[in-house]
């Protein structure tokens, strides 16, 4: 089964987990999700191969990055109503800590969803949440499905 | 202050590489340095892959990519010392698709430099430099106390261990 066909599955913590698999970079990262009542809980657990700094130890910052991005991504896809894989626009991401060889946990609000675009909030903590390692926002387009789309009706300006 | 050569900023950059683990073991390597322009090349893998359907690398690992050359651009520019700057924020606006099985080239250079920040700007391309897949900016925070030369022998002394 593909990707695109298990994301129309209810979005459980098993299912979330399907999806995960299916995405080899998600794979190679780790990267695994609960939930929570109506929150999912993105989970990049600590491994030796994420060092970006050998002194502190730290997280490389991409990292941190990549896993709030498929964050991002698959809580949209679980808070859509007619799931299709997005594609990200753009992303940005302030780091606050330095992300230390540890559990790295992530939740995201999806701040606004549009027809074509979507706006997702991403917050990175360790070990407490009120204390972020980083907060990001992504901008991602929603592809039109082919039964979508039909030919709009011109009402003759904005006015409509 | 001296103007570091291309041999001589390749040489710490070669040194750098080797000490960063998640970078090294994403095969991420110096492609070229003209002048105080930094070209860093992500080699394409099978585990790199955020699209299964279509095999186009993860928007993720270009990020890794991008954040890491834009940082390591610090070292070819010729106003600051060699030293480390922890990222403070990133920006990544996606072009176009990296295709599947094809290299990835990461370009940065440091434009503005402060007392404390260091402002960059960069792309990603797989075939062309004038088709960018990714473009990137961002500011890097100067902490000259944090010497670059401490990071590379803590380094080289753990690998001896």
């Amino acid at each position: 089964m593909t990707l695109s066909d298990l994301i129309h599955h209810e979005p459980s913590a098993s299912t979330l987990q399907r999806w995960l698999k299916k995405v080899p970079y998600a794979t190679y990262l780790g990267i695994s999700a609960e939930v929570h009542g109506n929150e999912i809980l993105f989970i990049l657990p600590e491994d030796e191969k994420l060092i970006g700094n050998p002194t502190l130890p730290a997280i490389h910052g991409g990292v941190v990055g990549a896993f709030m991005e498929q964050a991002a991504a698959f809580h949209l896809i679980a808070k859509m109503d007619n799931p299709v894989l997005p594609k990200i626009i753009d992303f940005s991401l302030d780091y606050l800590r330095p992300a230390r060889l540890r559990d790295t946990y992530a939740q995201c609000t999806l701040t606004r969803q549009g027809r074509f675009i979507a706006n997702v909030s991403i917050t990175a903590w360790q070990e407490q949440s009120d204390k972020p390692t980083a907060i990001a926002r992504a901008h991602f387009l929603i592809p039109e499905r082919e039964a979508d789309k039909a030919p709009a009706k011109f009402a003759g300006g904005f006015t409509g | 202050m001296r103007t570091l050569s291309a041999a001589e900023k390749a040489h710490i950059i070669d040194r750098m590489s080797h000490s960063i683990v998640h970078t090294h073991l994403q095969g991420i390597c110096l492609e070229n340095i003209d002048g105080e322009e930094l070209t860093l090349k992500l080699p394409y893998r099978k585990e790199l892959v955020g699209n299964p359907e279509t095999g186009a690398i993860h928007g993720g690992a270009l990020t890794v990519l991008l954040d890491h050359t834009l940082g390591t651009a610090g070292i070819c520019c010729d106003q600051i010392e060699p030293t480390i700057t922890p990222t403070l924020d990133l920006r990544i606006d996606h072009l176009g698709v990296a295709p599947a099985g094809k290299d990835i080239f990461a370009v940065a250079r440091i434009y503005k430099v402060t007392r404390r920040v260091l402002f960059a700007e960069g792309f990603a391309y797989c075939e062309s430099r004038d088709k960018p897949i990714a473009k990137a900016t961002g500011s890097w925070v100067l902490m000259p106390e944090l010497r670059l030369s401490d990071l590379l022998l803590s380094t080289e002394a753990a690998a001896q261990q």
